[in-house]
């Protein structure tokens, strides 16, 4: 070995703590960022210069100004008041969806993979089944029968996601049940139970994480869409995409009335979406060994 | 050899076109877009004998009836051109001579007895309607027996589904139309050359009765979306438009590129209280919602001025319209007191009513088809807020079946009210008890009694008296609330003339449209 190699080498590993660094700032920021969000959501109700409820017909359809940051809609009820109040429900009910299938899904593909056999054949068909429908016209057909309704519109979409999670977990868990030192722990006396809870799930349960945060920001896009086609929120409850339907038909007179609660998606999402392939690099040994 | 052939055909192609072109420049064409055609209407086809395709007929200009109504809802002849009462029941109409219809043969009373025979043979409204025992036809003069004395047969003549067709050219449609869809000979100033459910391509009737007709060609497109109209019009797709969204008003309002034309119509948004609820049976309740509902506002900012606040349920144009009735403001303060007065106060705190642990709350019931009904809906919820009752909105297509299992306290439609230039038909429509749409469950003694009278009453004077003591009773009996009357607009291109909104939109494409 030359000492040109050794230098070679030494850059090699400067350049990998420079890039984990870089990487682990870029996780926090991005993770402050989402905290935030969540922030703003959980306190809401305190946040709001005005009441997001209160009609003011008087002051209706005015543009932004330094009175109403965000304009106000036709029932003159301030923009800003009501994207703020909306980050609770579009936020907490994305989140509470996204833990469900996550967990739901992934409970069955352990199950799946740890079983195999009949249920395996039964469960995996059953999300073949699901996996074959275009998501959000079954979506519809869900929320169309049970009618209008955040909780309904959860279901809905938690009904066609766990496949995803589900297929992911069964895979994973097949690769870990196959692994010696799973056999080795087997030997060593461990139940079935503990085998799944102490080995199984900590090793797999990184690539679901990932796959969890990286679905945030497509479910919150889904939960909008449902509640844009009128299969989400009640009126007067202030949700974004509700507030985009109500606002679509006055794009050109009045376009605050879309962009603001357009916006408070996009830059939501973009978020959820960043952190996620932030987390994704830095979970990845390969990324982050390069 | 292949590009060569390419160059050769787009020459040909381009040289066609040209050559084409002269002859339709000399042409006028007209292409309108309306939210008001389609299966969703009712109105697809052009067959007047079927369901509500009638109003297609006249609307673009295919059919015409005997009588038609004028700015002020009242009748006068059109293919008719006198009438006389023989006795109660019998009626004598004369025709108007040199009417042909546009598959070649002249309309006779012949003719018209064989369209009004077929007609109360199939259709569903017209016979309960018009009451037409016999029809005797006699050279240009039609004499109609009645089974009663049917003071608004006349009006009735005037409806849509009374469009006079050419029973012998039938109602089956052109040869070679493959969508089947119906098609007739009428007398108006337009052919239907092809009829599908979301299009009607009509050229015009060169023999027509009323005179030359302007336009050579005209289109007749169906919009879904509001949106979607308003944007056809900004970029010249279309140069007309019916039903546009109020929302959208502003951007051709004092623009000099566009006409807007509006016009008052019988079209009423009103509330019915579902007595079959035990917390509505309070007149107490009904009257203050229907105190706590702020009409003046809904319609001049929620309705951008598009909508007239309503007292009862015709407009100011009939002599039985608001201005004969009185009925409370909207008075929050008035309501609340008319509340505590009967028991309903804010015990916990809530800031809603409750009487005996219950809670002012309210199932409100309508339908989003009608843009109007949600943001009523949603403006309501908040001002009877104020007055402390809650408002469940419930605003869903499915709006028949919650209507049939009475699953609300109120719900709020919208009907033409006077389709005919006469009251009888809102009565019947929706106020007795033996009516299809009465959806309070309720009927009034002296309302029911008064609808005996005006039922075989024929002196105008004291049919609208009648009128005016039904309204009042129920409006005083607190049973339905009048909201508001539809300001109904066509917006053209200001270079189109001769097309004006009318008070019963029946009216639209006529042979007086012409672009200049």
């Amino acid at each position: 070995m030359n000492e040109n190699t050794i230098q070679m080498e030494h850059i090699t590993i400067r350049e990998q703590k420079v890039r984990k660094n870089h990487m682990k700032a870029k996780l926090i920021f991005f993770l402050t960022l989402a905290v935030i969000l969540l922030l703003v959501a959980v306190f809401a109700k305190y946040l709001c210069p005005y009441d997001p409820y209160a009609q003011d017909l008087m002051s209706a359809q005015k543009p932004p100004s330094a009175e109403h940051l965000m304009g106000t809609d036709r029932y003159g009820r301030d923009m800003l008041s009501r994207v703020i109040m909306g980050s609770t429900i579009s936020i907490f009910a994305t989140l509470i969806l996204v833990a469900v299938v996550a967990i739901t899904g992934t409970a069955i593909g352990i199950i799946c993979g740890w079983n195999g056999g009949k249920v395996d054949t039964i469960l995996m068909r059953i999300s073949d089944l699901f996996l074959a429908f275009p998501s959000l016209v079954f979506a519809l057909a869900v929320a169309g029968v049970l009618g209008g309704g955040v909780q309904n519109a959860i279901i809905a979409l938690a009904v066609i996601s766990w496949p995803k999670f589900a297929r992911l977990a069964r895979g994973l868990t097949l690769a870990q049940k196959a692994s010696p030192y799973l056999m080795a722990a087997r030997l060593a006396g461990s139940s079935t139970p503990k085998l799944l809870a102490k080995h199984i799930l900590p090793n797999i349960a990184g690539p679901i994480l990932v796959t969890a945060v990286l679905d945030i920001g497509t479910t919150m896009m889904e939960l909008a869409g449902l509640s844009f086609l009128g299969l989400g929120v009640k009126p007067p409850m202030a949700e974004w995409g509700s507030m985009i339907s109500d606002g679509r038909v006055m794009l050109q007179t009045a376009p605050w009335m879309v962009l603001s609660p357009g916006g408070a998606i996009f830059v939501t999402v973009m978020i959820f979406n960043l952190l996620g392939d932030t987390v994704r690099d830095y979970m990845d040994p390969k990324e982050r060994n390069q | 050899m292949k590009r060569k052939m390419l160059a050769a055909l787009m020459a040909g192609t381009i040289l066609s076109s040209m050559a084409a072109a002269p002859a339709y420049a000399e042409e006028k064409t007209f292409v309108y877009g309306t939210t008001g055609y389609g299966v969703q209407m009712g109105d697809e086809g052009l067959n007047p004998h079927n369901s509500y395709s009638g109003w297609s007929a006249i609307r673009y200009g295919v059919g015409e009836t005997l009588f038609k109504y004028n700015d002020d809802m009242e009748i006068e002849p059109w293919l008719a051109t006198e009438y006389e009462y023989v006795d109660e029941q019998t009626v004598k109409i004369t025709l108007r001579d040199g009417v042909q219809f546009t598959s070649g043969r002249a309309m006779d009373a012949k003719a018209v007895k064989e369209c009004l025979d077929h007609l109360i043979e199939v259709h569903d409204r017209a016979p309960g309607d018009l009451k037409i025992e016999s029809i005797e036809a006699d050279g240009m003069t039609l004499t109609i027996h009645t089974t009663e004395p049917c003071p608004s047969l006349l009006n009735y003549l005037g409806d849509p589904y009374a469009a006079i067709i050419d029973m012998q050219f039938g109602t089956d449609g052109v040869e070679g139309d493959s969508a089947g869809t119906s098609n007739v000979a009428g007398t108006g100033p337009y052919i239907a050359t092809n009829v599908t459910e979301t299009q009607i391509n009509l050229v015009k009737n060169e023999n027509y009765w009323g005179g030359e007709v302007n336009v050579d060609n005209v289109v007749v497109k169906t919009f879904g979306d509001a949106s979607s109209l308003s944007a056809s019009l900004q970029t010249g797709d279309i140069q007309g438009t019916y039903g546009l969204s109020y929302d959208s008003y502003s951007l051709f309002d004092g623009n000099p590129e566009y006409t807007i034309n509006s016009c008052a119509t019988s079209r009423c948004f009103f509330g019915q209280f579902n007595y079959d609820s035990e917390i509505v049976k309070d007149q107490a309740v009904r009257k203050a919602i229907s105190m706590g509902i702020d009409k003046e506002g809904f319609c001049s900012v929620l309705m951008e001025g598009r909508g007239i606040p309503a007292v009862g349920a015709f407009p100011s144009s009939f002599s039985y319209g608001n201005e004969a009735l009185t009925t409370p403001g909207y008075d929050p303060e008035g309501a609340k007191a008319v509340l505590e007065e009967a028991g309903w106060t804010d015990t916990d705190g809530d800031g809603y009513v409750d009487k005996d642990g219950q809670k002012l709350a309210i199932r409100w019931l309508t339908y989003p088809g009608r843009l109007e009904q949600p943001k009523l809906a949603e403006y309501a919820q908040a001002t009877l807020k104020d007055i402390g009752i809650e408002v469940d909105v419930n605003c869903t297509e499915n709006c028949a079946s919650y209507v049939d299992s009475g699953d609300y306290d109120v719900y709020v439609s919208s009907l033409t009210t006077a389709p005919t230039g006469d009251p009888e038909y809102f009565f019947t429509t929706c106020a007795l008890e033996s009516s299809a749409k009465n959806c309070s469950h309720n009927s009034i003694p002296e309302v029911e009694d008064l609808y005996t009278q005006l039922h075989t009453e024929f002196d105008k004077d004291k049919r609208s008296d009648l009128a005016i003591q039904m309204q009042q009773a129920l409006l005083d009996e607190n049973q339905m609330f009048f909201v508001s009357h539809l300001n109904m607009g066509i917006v053209t291109k200001s270079n189109v003339t001769g097309m004006e909104a009318h008070p019963c939109d029946y009216y639209e494409i006529t042979a007086d449209l012409n672009i200049e």
